[in-house]
């Protein structure tokens, strides 16, 4: 029932003429806020974290998995990571499902400018089908031609920024916030184009990790 | 709808007398045509052909394949160009089959023709068929026809192709009689006679015109020049009429010219002195179109491209570029361009720009099948080509799993990205690995106490190439929520950070 509610609320919206592309997160509680149940394609996501390692990569595995598995009927797009901070580790990624034959890593050089461009070339490019990106500086003026870029080619972009980002304003149609507690992964929702804030606790991805734990694997 | 030839005859009641060859209209200087076919070339062309298995090549059109080509024993079996593949596979069951190359046919007689030119200076490529050379000024340095042919006959046996040779006073005629085997005309007066006797089928008119001929009646080019001219036009078209004139010689017969392809360059000078990106760009712009409309007009395409900035009181800017594929698309020349003028200061304002190619290439046409993945992988391509100008090649690249123990060798670039898949390499391991690892373990002082530790997995390896480890690896968690993997080297017991669970 909630989930009907949420999908006449996306109905509703100002982009109601366009039916609202998602990939489903693979997190019943976290699609389940997401209008249309999933991260929305063809849009700028920002997700703010204060520190690497808290889940981050893991958040997004169950949708990086599905964009990257080969389908027939189209052409396989490739999935670009920009300026990651540390080395995407090519076995862990297979161990999650991800078929790591269509990745792409991008290192620009140093700057926020030639990052932002590289981000933007990729985009436009009409290649990917994802974007992974970690950028700090961003003004409201190169987030909306991202915005416009990725509505235009059904780009999935993501764009990794620091918290002290999350005051600036920003035209992205989802923004969120990721931080863990003891027992789960905790999403805050700052800003959701067709839906509305709010906070929502992953068990699974604690869980997810929990298998890497010595407990998992027996002493 | 089939017509004999009293019908035809019946709709011109005043047929037009077949015009007499000493009627041909006057030219500057005669000029004496040999064409050198080259029947086989499409078989050839292709190395791996050159089997002593009956082999065809074919080619699809409308969704069947032709047998465009076939060696000695796919003839012995009975094939010949024009068979449906479907008809050569049951006439030769060990029958190998190749698809058209038709710009390994190109290079071939491209190559051929660079060596003609010291024969002429009259080389004109024929399609995928041959070369049709002018040789009328060069009786005189040979000596004579036979001595030109001959040095046509060595070189064409010394690259192992089929050869017929044709000598006419038009260019048109020279083909047919190549073809046909005709013997050769000298003088122009001897081109009806000597063209009357070919079969129709060295026109290479369409099928469905010489059917139509063939109903008429008509089996060799004498009887097309004997029929009424109008009536010919309206009945088979005005197209065949007119190279028809241009065989007998009763029509300028003109071809154009083979030029060899070699690079190209242009300039454009300021009014003065400038600095002004602008207007730079604004210049290259103008230069492009000049070297696009060249590309075009020569089917041609580069793969590298040079611009300098010439200077009052220094030697010139160079900057160059190379791309990863050759082009003939201006958008994505001037794309390249301009990224790269974006970010260069010129160490002073410039006079004159210049633009220079490298060696230009032919054109090849992509094939149409997999048309579906095709724009995909040219998007991709010109991405990685743009990134990879202005950051480098090594810092684009694709990831690839390797069976390896060592985890910071668990993993490697790829750089070929467009070529083949990486192989599928490294089991994924039962014990999970983080997703994010730091490059090089960075050493920490610990208080294992204060991290939670779960572990450890030993991981100890590499002792055959004197890199050995020997490391307890454990998951941590520390205050900030992060969870870590770290480790403990056994021989030195410092503890190193080597990853995140992102």
């Amino acid at each position: 029932m909630e989930r009907d509610d949420w999908q006449t609320r996306v109905w509703r919206g100002k982009a109601a003429a366009i039916a609202r592309a998602v990939i489903p997160t693979g997190f019943d509680e976290l699609d389940r806020h997401l209008p249309g149940g999933g991260w929305p394609i063809g849009a700028v996501t920002e997700i703010f974290i204060d520190d690497y390692g808290v889940g981050e990569l893991a958040l997004l595995m169950p949708a990086l998995t599905a964009l990257t598995k080969a389908d027939p009927a189209k052409p396989q797009k490739w999935v670009a990571w920009i300026a990651p901070p540390f080395v995407p580790y090519a076995p862990a990624l297979r161990q999650h499902g991800v078929d790591i034959d269509r990745l792409l890593m991008i290192h620009p050089t140093v700057g926020h400018k030639s990052r932002l461009w590289a981000i933007e070339q990729v985009v436009r490019s009409g290649s990917s089908a994802g974007v992974l990106a970690w950028v700090a500086a961003a003004d409201d003026v190169v987030l909306r031609r991202l915005q416009l870029a990725a509505e235009d080619q059904a780009c999935w972009t993501l764009l990794f920024r620091p918290a002290s980002a999350r005051q600036q304003r920003s035209p992205a149609a989802l923004r969120i916030r990721l931080s863990r507690s003891e027992t789960a992964a905790r999403v805050e929702i700052i800003k959701c184009r067709g839906g509305r804030p709010g906070v929502v606790d992953i068990a699974g991805l604690a869980l997810g990790e929990g298998e890497c734990s010595l407990e998992a694997h027996g002493r | 709808m089939r017509r004999g030839p009293q019908s035809l005859h019946l709709n011109v009641p005043m047929p037009l007398e077949a015009p007499r060859i000493d009627r041909a209209p006057v030219r500057s200087r005669p000029q004496l045509w040999l064409a050198v076919c080259l029947p086989s070339l499409a078989l050839e062309c292709l190395s791996a052909a050159r089997v002593l298995e009956p082999t065809v090549v074919v080619e699809a059109e409308q969704g069947q394949s032709y047998v465009v080509a076939a060696n000695r024993e796919a003839a012995n079996a009975g094939i010949s160009p024009g068979n449906k593949l479907g008809t050569a596979t049951t006439l030769a069951a060990s029958l190998q089959v190749f698809e058209r190359a038709p710009h390994l046919e190109r290079a071939s007689l491209e190559s051929l023709a660079r060596w003609a030119e010291r024969l002429t200076s009259l080389v004109s490529i024929e399609s995928s068929e041959g070369l049709l050379l002018e040789v009328a000024g060069s009786l005189k340095l040979f000596g004579s026809l036979e001595a030109i042919k001959v040095k046509v006959r060595d070189e064409v046996a010394k690259r192992a192709f089929d050869l017929r040779l044709g000598v006419a006073p038009t260019a048109t005629a020279a083909l047919w009689l190549a073809r046909g085997a005709g013997a050769d005309a000298l003088q122009a007066h001897e081109l009806a006679s000597r063209l009357g006797r070919l079969p129709l089928k060295v026109t290479h008119w369409p099928p469905a015109v010489q059917a139509l001929l063939e109903d008429l009646g008509l089996k060799t080019v004498g009887d097309c020049a004997r029929l009424p001219r109008d009536g010919f036009a309206r009945r088979v078209g005005n197209a065949y009429l007119t190279e028809l004139d241009r065989a007998l010689g009763r029509r300028v017969d003109l071809r154009t010219e083979y030029r060899a392809l070699s690079s190209w360059s242009s300039r454009i000078e300021l009014d003065g002195e400038s600095a002004d990106n602008a207007l730079f760009m604004e210049i290259i712009e103008q230069l492009l179109d000049e070297l696009a409309e060249e590309l075009r007009k020569r089917q041609a395409q580069i793969d590298r491209l040079a611009i300098s900035f010439e200077h009052l009181h220094r030697p010139p800017t160079i900057e160059s570029f190379a791309l990863l594929e050759p082009t003939h698309e201006r958008e994505r020349l001037l794309a390249l361009v301009g990224d790269r003028l974006e970010r260069s200061l010129l160490p002073a304002p410039a006079v004159a720009l210049q633009l220079r190619s490298a060696a230009l290439k032919p054109l090849v046409q992509r094939e149409s099948d997999l048309f579906e993945a095709k724009p995909l992988e040219e998007l991709v391509r010109v991405l990685l080509e743009r990134l990879r100008e202005r950051f480098g090649t090594e810092a684009v690249y694709g990831l690839r799993a390797v069976a390896e123990h060592r985890p910071e060798r668990a993993w490697a670039k790829n750089i070929g990205i467009m070529g083949r898949r990486a192989r599928d390499e490294g089991v994924p391991r039962s014990q999970a690995r983080p997703l994010w690892l730091l490059a090089k373990p960075v050493s920490f002082a610990a208080e294992p106490a204060s991290l939670d530790l779960s572990g450890p997995e030993r991981i100890e390896s590499g002792w055959w190439d004197e890199r050995d480890v020997g490391r307890d690896y454990y998951t941590a968690k520390n205050a900030q929520g992060q969870r870590l993997w770290v480790f403990r080297d056994r021989r030195t017991h410092d503890w190193f950070l080597h990853g995140f669970f992102g």
